[in-house]
């Protein structure tokens, strides 16, 4: 009967959506955020704003077109990275030695040099633009700045990949073998299996890391949130709204990163227990 | 041979890789760069023991069990964690910098160079807390157990077998913590501290050799990435635990 | 009360001691005596609350109810950090896992006490942490770390380092229970030349022959109870009570009970043929 349906389906949404209402209501940074949304609710409702505000309401929309940006290149280099990552992981696991090596040497390289200077290198370093045989498009900025990224994520995916394999106890090893599974089998049945719940946590802490490396985009002409937040506190050029839109900046980066850094260690306990 | 031949021979030797180093036969464009190397090396020697200082500091205060403290400390260690380091250098110099000339009227001690070692050692600090946390937590309570059954005081308990055991479990992450903070020094180069990296931009510009000054810096940074692994490597093997963890 | 039968001074005393661990409670109504020089022993399955009284006798532990008094002190009345230092620096304690320093070599570890605690000079404090463990046997030993030795080794260096404060008692937890059986003899003639010279010892074990052997009194626990307690002769021979009967017939036939012991089949270990 449709009043049955109704009535059984309330108290199941009212458990769910309650317990996520109560954890916020707990949590001190969502309370902040509650409360400074109401204040510019006050604000717009009285209208009294004060002028650092209401010039940082008008800059709001390009503010947000930059978080994008950083956003876009973030999950591009990410997701390039874990691929090239997963690739030299691999070549990292191998029988063979020198291929060992060349990982090894790849890693060392990428996790040593600043980030910043990578940047730099892809940026200034690759040409304007691509050109193969008579068709040609610029290369923009942005995308050199994801595969500036995607190396020093590259080469941590590839670290953090070797290490969950490497700590699955030998003892499965040699379980797989005696069931008469080749290596191919024990990877693809045992190992990868594992591995992946071992990597998600510190997976999910390195894109927050290269998150907030996208930041350094700013540095070569790319107009992304920091450089938007330069441009806006160049041209209004008041020292009340410098430091809002300043402040603003930290408070948009962690209202990306922080849920982010939460969840990652809500999954670091879930998974601990395996 | 001296230093102008040897350096001629270098820039001889590149030429035909494509690399042009001709900005080193420059005396004043050489000079620079090599105060830019100085700078660099600055920045981390002032930058790694302040955050391992105030990562102490931090640290303690989290576990000191005063809930306002540590409450508080908890929350600028998730700021410093989920926000760019980028972006707290421009807070601390493009704002509170700004606010600090302003009361002081022109007469602000504080110098970028400066700024950069706070920002960058704070960023580190929190890390280097998260990792002394995790180093006290992982001593297990049994050893401490015996510690007070000794009769040794809490004091002594702290000092003589938690702190020791909590340092040989941190140090692996600290001194990953300290080749990031080496990396993190070229962020000086956005507010002009003459870093290595500000030098060869202004090389750079003026002569378009980006990549033979990439490489350079690269060189550089792994040099001193190295002396930390290395420095770590030999602090580990002294305060080994023979045996330990069979 | 179990253990002054004869009469004379008690050095150790609980007088109906309660413990809960929250709302469990652990120890409900222990009364003991242990006289000067004397070996007691404490047997009884796990959970039984015995290590919980050892803890207690140390201050580690504060009992709800009751009155514990070591050698006149009354633990139970402790407050002060000073206090608790001053009573353990009489008592010794050494450990199911024996709880080394892993930091310290073995030499570092048994001056530890000495050098902190009692302000001995560290020359005088290695001299006699040489002779305790030449007494234990390990004095070959001394450089070598923790982690370096066997389960065995590192008991009997723990039993050194309890004794290097020269404490008038010394409670025993369990300390062959994590040891692999061919250790085990070692660490118990170690134990037995320990009670011949008159030190005053606590021990809870799951040795039942040993404890039948060395002890001046046997006390037998259950569920936070004293069931039964008298000289080991009797207890082990003709007890008294029905749940002491039961408890010694599931041990019979090996020195480990409670756990199905896959070794079930192997010799009975005796530790008085093992060479020292």
């Amino acid at each position: 009967m449709a009043s049955d349906i109704v009535l059984a389906a309330r108290p199941a949404a009212r458990r769910g959506l309650g317990r996520l209402a109560r954890a916020l209501i707990s949590d001190p940074w969502a309370l902040a955020a509650l409360g400074l949304a109401a204040l510019a609710l006050y604000w717009s409702a009285t209208g009294s704003a004060p002028e650092a505000a209401r010039q940082l309401w008008h800059w709001w929309p390009g503010l947000l077109r930059g978080l994008g940006m950083n956003v876009r290149i973030s999950l591009l280099a990410m997701a390039l990275g874990t691929g090239l990552g997963l690739l030299v992981g691999a070549l990292s696991l191998s029988p063979a030695g020198p291929m060992r090596a060349l990982a090894r040497l790849y890693v060392q390289a990428f996790r040593n040099a600043p980030i910043l200077v990578l940047v730099y290198f892809t940026t200034y370093v690759f040409p304007f633009e691509i050109a193969i045989g008579g068709w040609s498009a610029p290369f923009e900025d942005w995308t050199k700045v994801v595969i500036g990224l995607a190396l020093p994520a590259s080469a941590n995916v590839a670290e953090i990949f070797r290490g969950a394999v490497q700590s699955i106890p030998g003892a499965q090893w040699e379980a797989g073998l005696s069931l008469g599974y080749t290596r191919a089998q024990i990877y693809r049945a045992v190992v990868l299996p594992q591995c992946l719940r071992r990597m998600l946590a510190p997976w999910m802490n390195l894109y927050a890391s290269i998150t907030m490396s996208t930041s350094l985009a700013s540095l070569v002409g790319v107009h992304d949130l920091v450089d938007t937040a330069t441009v806006a506190s160049n041209t209004v050029a008041r020292t009340d709204f410098t430091v809002l839109i300043y402040f603003t900046l930290l408070a948009m980066f962690f209202a990306y990163c922080y849920p982010i850094a939460r969840l990652t260690r809500h999954l670091e306990r879930r998974y601990a227990r395996h | 041979m001296s230093l102008q031949q040897a350096l001629e021979q270098w820039v001889a030797l590149a030429r035909p890789l494509g690399l042009n180093y001709a900005f080193v036969l420059d005396p004043a464009e050489r000079a620079a760069f090599a105060h830019g190397l100085w700078v660099t090396l600055q920045l981390c020697l002032a930058a790694i023991p302040a955050s391992l200082a105030l990562g102490v500091l931090i640290a303690a205060g989290l576990t000191s069990g005063r809930r306002w403290l540590a409450r508080l400390l908890a929350a600028f260690v998730e700021v410093t964690r989920n926000t760019p380091t980028l972006v707290q250098l421009y807070c601390a110099f493009l704002v509170l910098n700004m606010l600090i000339s302003r009361k002081l009227e022109g007469g602000n001690p504080v110098s970028p160079f400066m700024w950069v070692v706070i920002v960058v050692a704070l960023h580190k600090a929190v890390f280097h807390a998260e990792a002394l946390r995790a180093g006290i937590e992982a001593v297990p309570a049994a050893t401490l157990e015996a510690g007070r059954s000794l009769a040794f005081s809490r004091v002594q308990t702290l000092w003589r077998v938690q702190l020791p055991l909590a340092f040989r479990f941190a140090l692996p992450a600290l001194v990953n913590n300290l080749v990031d903070l080496v990396k993190m020094t070229a962020i000086a180069s956005a507010i002009a501290v003459g870093d290595v990296t500000y030098e060869s931009i202004m090389i750079w510009s003026q002569r378009d050799n980006v990549l033979e000054l990439l490489l350079l810096i690269l060189l550089y940074f792994f040099l001193l990435t190295w002396l930390v692994s290395a420095a770590g490597r030999w602090l580990e093997a002294r305060l080994r635990m023979p045996g330990y963890g069979q | 009360m179990p253990g002054t039968e004869n009469g004379g001074p008690a050095l150790v005393q609980l007088a109906g001691v309660h413990l809960a661990f929250g709302q469990t409670p652990v120890l409900n109504g222990i009364d003991l005596a242990v006289r000067r020089g004397e070996a007691v022993s404490i047997i009884g399955p796990s959970g039984s609350g015995k290590s919980t009284i050892l803890r207690c006798l140390t201050g580690l532990l504060r009992p709800r109810r009751g009155e514990i008094r070591v050698n006149g002190v009354e633990v139970h009345r402790l407050r002060r950090e000073a206090e608790f230092v001053a009573l353990r620096k009489r008592v010794g304690f050494v450990f199911q896992q024996y709880n080394l320093f892993p930091h310290l070599s073995v030499l570092e570890n048994v001056t530890a006490a000495p050098v902190r605690v009692g302000r001995m000079p560290r020359r005088e404090a290695q001299a006699l942490a040489m002779a305790l463990l030449e007494r234990v046997h390990m004095a070959h030993k001394a450089r070598a770390y923790p982690g370096e030795l066997s389960g065995g080794q590192q008991q009997r260096v723990a039993i050194a380092r309890a004794l290097a404060m020269s404490p008038e008692l010394i409670l025993f937890d369990e300390v062959t229970s994590a040891l692999d059986p061919e250790m085990v003899g070692e660490v118990l003639t170690v134990i037995r030349d320990l009670v011949e010279d008159g030190m005053t010892c606590i021990l809870v074990t799951h040795e039942m022959r040993f404890a039948e052997e060395v002890s001046n009194a046997v006390c037998f626990m259950e569920a936070g109870r004293i069931v039964e307690a008298g000289p080991p002769a009797q207890l082990f021979g003709a007890p008294r009570s029905a749940r002491t009967r039961a408890f010694l017939q599931r041990s019979r036939g090996g020195p480990r009970q409670a756990v199905a012991d896959p070794y079930d089949d192997y010799p009975s270990f005796d530790p008085l043929r093992l060479a020292v």
